[in-house]
């Protein structure tokens, strides 16, 4: 628990920096330097100022949060949004179930989306080649037992892997907008209960 | 530190562990968390304030950590819903006002409406309730 205006700054302090800008960091710190001031000047004692103020500690995390998700907004990659959903882990225990399960499963389904895209990508021109040759009858290889029906076959397998490759593109992005709003409303919303953390 | 319950005084058995700590997470986030924005924005649809008075003005009827309140005035910055201008003070040193922009007007007139709303209704169904249990 701190007890005096250098203990709250500091803590926040510490728990900041590396993390966010130090511009940022200075124009935060200077609203509680700020605070604390027009607080004396009411005739409040420090200790009863940090006492309102709650934990520096939850203050950290919700800036932190808060700023890793606005990047994540900003540059769009996979590291970005990571840490945004770890910041936000911190905010409270239920986002373990809210924010970083359905998180991880939607990675393992895009992820699957595009092994299986890539695979039919490069087997099916694979396939296509062993069917020309085989109709050709100069394949040293009976890939296929109906090399006609493989040519269309093949044809087939590599435009479903385009296809599967580029909707996995699209579906990423709706799925990190999605997700970069569903971070912003939960970072609004979700709130440790006092005094327990 | 003493904590205000939201729960229910009256229920006879009382949630106990983790389950209780779950329960008392989710009735903050319904109850504090959500309503601190609208608060804060119709605070500052009457007056410009600067950060210390804001967070007397919320924290003198809602118990809540007083720090949680500038990570959400930055946010609403962010967002476009409130400017900042630096004023001089009486003991000296400037102080930071927080003012609505035009959309912030416009978000607070629309969460203010939905909050009315949303409050008539729950208002009168409890009221229906406690007419029926005399």
């Amino acid at each position: 628990m701190t007890q005096n205006e250098q203990d709250y700054i500091g803590s926040l302090k510490s728990a900041l920096s590396g993390t966010i800008p130090d511009e940022e960091l200075q124009d935060i710190l200077s609203d509680y330097t700020e605070h604390f001031r027009a607080g004396r000047e009411e005739g409040r004692t420090d200790e009863d100022l940090c006492r309102a103020l709650g934990s520096p500690m939850d203050v950290a995390q919700e800036i932190r949060a808060s700023w890793m998700v606005s990047r994540a907004e900003k540059n769009r990659s996979c590291r970005n949004i990571w840490r945004a959903v770890l910041a936000t882990i911190g905010l409270g225990l239920l986002n373990l179930i809210v924010v970083l399960v359905p998180f991880i499963l939607l990675t393992l389904v895009l992820l699957i989306i595009l092994v299986v895209g890539a695979v039919c990508i490069v087997f099916g021109p694979v396939a296509f080649v062993l069917a020309l040759l085989q109709t050709a009858g100069i394949s040293f290889i009976n890939f296929w037992l109906w090399p006609v029906a493989g040519v269309f076959f093949s044809i087939g397998i590599t435009s479903l892997g385009l296809l599967l490759v580029i909707g996995d593109y699209y579906l990423a992005r709706f799925f990190y907008h999605l997700g970069i709003r569903w971070l912003k409303w939960n970072i609004r919303m979700i709130r440790k209960a006092e005094g327990t953390a | 530190m003493a904590r205000p319950s939201l729960r229910n005084p009256h229920r006879r058995v009382p949630l106990a562990g983790p389950v209780a700590g779950v329960q008392e997470d989710l009735m903050n986030v319904q109850f504090k968390k959500g309503v601190l924005e609208i608060c804060v924005l119709s605070v500052l649809a009457r007056r410009d304030c600067y950060g210390y008075e804001l967070v007397g003005e919320i924290s003198k009827r809602i118990d809540i950590s007083e720090g949680t309140i500038y990570p959400l005035l930055r946010r609403l910055r962010d967002e476009g819903l409130v400017t900042t201008y630096l004023q001089e003070s009486e003991g000296g040193a400037p102080r930071k006002y927080y003012r609505l922009t035009g959309t912030g007007r416009d978000r607070e007139r629309e969460l203010r409406d939905e909050w009315m709303q949303f409050a008539t209704s729950v208002n009168a169904i409890l009221a229906e309730v406690t007419h029926d249990a005399e």
